[in-house]
C-alpha cells in the first residue's frame, strides 16, 4: 500500500523514523549521498532511492534489499546532506528491523558479510574480546572459501603482524550475560 | 602531571600492537599517566552495531561505566573505530533517556552510567590536551626531509554533531602535529575517504577498490608515507597494499604509520624500539630521508637490477 507523507499510516517510516532519530520526509532528493557514498555502486538501491522508498512505505523492497548490509557507516552521505539526515542510522535501522522480523538477504555477498559480523560476535562473547586470527579462520571454514587470504598468511604471521592467541578477558561471563540481555531487547522491538 | 583513563581495544593485543606501545612511550615522555580500564571489554565494532541495537550499545556502555570509577576527566582511545562506538553510545546515553534506562539493565552488577568522563581519540588528545607547542618542546630528532600524507579515515571526524573534533571533510589536527615533529604534509584530498574498514575480511574487493584510491592519492600528493590514527586504516593500506598493487598493476612503495610511532622517533626513540618490522610495506626507504635508519639488509633496489643485468645479456 503505499502512502506518501502520512507517518501514521506508514508502518516502515515510522519505524525507521524511530529507531533512528532521523526524520525521513525531510530529505529533499538532491542526491547529494549517492555520488559521495563510496559503496553506492554496490547496493540494490542506493541512499537517495532507499530513502524515497521509505516515504513510500516499500516495507518488502527495502528489507530484502543488500542496501543496508553493505552500508559502510562511514557518515560521508549524512555529512554532505543538506537536511543533515543520519542516512547511517536509517541504514541501520532498516537493517535491525530486516534481522529481527527474518527478512533474508541470500545473495552471496550479504550472506558473507552477516557470516563476518556473526563470527566477530561469537568470538567476543567466548573471550570478551576478538580473536583476530581465529575469526578468520572460522571465516573462511563457514563460508566454504579455505585459501581466502592464505598468501598474506606467511608474512603477517612471521611478522607477528597477526599474533596467534588473545589475552581473554577475566569475566568473560559479564559479556555472556550482556548478550542474553540484550537478545530479549532486541526482541521486545517486535 | 596529567591523568587520562586509557581504552586500548582489541587490536592492540594484535594487529595495532605498534600503536599500543609508542602511544604509551610518547604519554610517558610527554607526563601523562595512563590508567587502562580495569577488565575493559570490546566496544564490538563493527559487528555488534550491524547486528543488534541493544548490543552496538551495551558493549561500549561497559566500558564507560568502569571508566567512571577511576575517577579521570577523560577516556583517550587509539582506535578510531572503537572511540566511536563509545563517543556515540556516550551521545546517546546523554541525549535519549529512554534509550538510557532501556540499555543500562544489559549491565547489571557493573554500576550505573552518570556521564562524567569525556571520551576522546587520541589524536584529539594529543591535539587539544597536550597542544602543539609541549609536542614540539619534546623533538630532538627532526624529521625534516620527510612528505607525509595525513590519513584520517572516516570515523574520526564524523558525524560531527556526535565527534566535535576538527574538520568532517578536510581534518588538519593529525598535520599540524606531523609539522610539529618537523616533517612536512601534502596536500592529500582523500583524509576523510573510507578505505572499506571493516570489509576486510568479509569483501576485500571492496577494500581493494577503496584503499587503492587513497594510496593512489596519497602517492600523486608527492608523499613519501601515510600517517594514520586507526588500526583498521592501517591494515588496509599496509597488509593489503601489495594485493592493491597487483590488482592495479601499479606501485606504490608508501609504508603506513601510526602518527606515535612518527612521535616517539622525533622524541628520541630507538627505532627499534618502534616495532617497525611489524609493517608488511618496507620502511626502511621513507625513513632514510630523516637520515634516520639506513636502508636494511634487504635491498630493494639491487635484486631489480640484478634481474634487469640478467634479462639484457640474454
Amino acid at each position: 500500500m503505499i502512502t506518501l507523507g502520512l507517518e501514521e499510516k506508514n508502518e516502515i517510516l515510522s519505524e525507521v523514523n524511530r529507531r533512528s532519530g532521523a526524520n525521513v520526509l525531510e530529505c529533499y532528493q538532491c542526491g547529494k549521498c549517492v555520488s559521495t557514498c563510496p559503496v553506492s555502486n554496490y547496493m540494490d538501491y542506493p541512499p537517495r532511492e532507499t530513502m524515497q522508498m521509505i516515504k513510500l512505505g516499500l516495507k518488502n523492497e527495502l528489507l530484502m534489499a543488500n542496501s543496508s548490509w553493505f552500508c559502510l557507516t562511514c557518515s560521508a552521505c549524512s555529512g554532505r546532506c543538506p537536511r543533515e539526515i543520519d542516512i547511517p542510522a536509517v541504514m541501520e535501522a532498516i537493517r535491525h528491523i530486516a534481522i529481527e522480523e527474518n527478512y533474508i538477504n541470500d545473495s552471496k555477498k550479504v550472506k558473507e558479510i552477516r557470516k563476518f559480523h556473526e563470527i566477530f560476535l561469537d568470538m567476543v562473547k567466548r573471550y570478551g574480546r576478538n580473536y583476530e586470527l581465529r575469526m578468520m579462520a572460522e571465516f573462511n571454514i563457514r563460508t566454504r572459501n579455505l585459501f581466502k587470504d592464505m598468501h598474506l598468511a606467511p608474512k603477517a604471521l612471521l611478522k607477528g603482524k597477526i599474533p596467534l592467541g588473545v589475552k581473554p578477558m577475566k569475566s568473560a561471563k559479564a559479556i555472556q550475560r550482556m548478550y542474553k540481555l540484550a537478545e530479549k531487547l532486541d526482541k521486545k522491538h517486535l | 602531571m596529567k591523568k587520562l583513563t586509557y581504552y586500548p581495544g582489541c587490536s592492540s593485543h594484535g594487529t595495532s600492537e605498534e600503536f599500543d606501545k609508542t602511544v604509551k612511550m610518547v604519554m610517558t615522555s610527554l607526563d601523562v599517566q595512563m590508567e587502562e580500564i580495569p577488565d575493559w571489554n570490546c566496544c564490538g565494532a563493527t559487528s555488534a552495531h550491524t547486528l543488534s541495537e541493544s548490543l552496538a550499545y551495551a558493549l561500549p556502555l561497559r566500558n564507560l561505566v568502569l571508566a567512571e570509577k577511576l575517577d579521570n576527566k577523560t577516556i583517550a582511545i587509539p582506535c578510531a573505530s572503537c572511540y566511536q562506538r563509545l563517543k556515540v553510545t556516550k551521545y546517546h546515553m546523554d541525549n535519549n533517556p529512554e534509550l538510557a534506562l532501556r540499555i543500562n539493565t544489559t549491565i547489571v552488577g557493573e554500576g550505573t552510567y552518570t556521564g562524567k568522563v569525556e571520551v576522546k581519540s587520541m589524536l584529539q588528545y594529543c591535539y587539544e590536551e597536550i597542544g602543539l607547542e609541549a609536542i614540539m618542546a619534546r623533538v630532538t630528532k627532526p624529521l625534516s626531509g620527510m612528505k607525509l600524507a595525513c590519513y584520517y579515515g572516516c570515523l574520526l571526524t564524523r558525524p560531527k554533531a556526535i565527534t566535535q573534533f576538527d574538520s568532517p571533510e578536510y581534518p588538519i589536527s593529525m598535520d599540524r602535529i606531523v609539522e610539529a615533529l618537523g616533517a612536512q604534509a601534502t596536500e592529500f584530498d582523500y583524509k576523510t575517504e573510507c578505505c572499506g574498514a571493516s570489509f576486510s575480511i568479509s569483501n576485500t574487493e571492496v577494500v581493494i577498490g577503496l584503499s587503492g584510491k587513497i594510496l593512489e592519492m596519497a602517492k600523486e600528493s608527492g608523499a613519501d608515507a601515510i600517517v594514520v590514527a586507526c588500526p583498521l586504516c592501517q591494515s588496509n593500506l599496509d597488509m593489503r597494499q601489495p594485493d592493491i598493487e597487483k590488482h592495479f598493476g601499479k606501485q606504490y612503495h608508501l609504508p603506513v604509520f601510526y602518527f606515535t610511532q612518527l612521535m616517539a622517533l622525533a622524541f628520541g626513540a630507538d627505532p627499534k624500539e618502534l616495532m617497525f618490522n611489524k609493517h608488511i610495506v618496507p620502511v626502511e626507504e621513507a625513513l632514510a630521508k630523516i637520515g634516520k635508519v639506513e636502508p636494511g639488509p634487504e635491498k630493494i633496489k639491487k635484486p631489480k637490477k640484478a634481474l634487469e643485468a640478467e634479462s639484457e645479456v640474454e
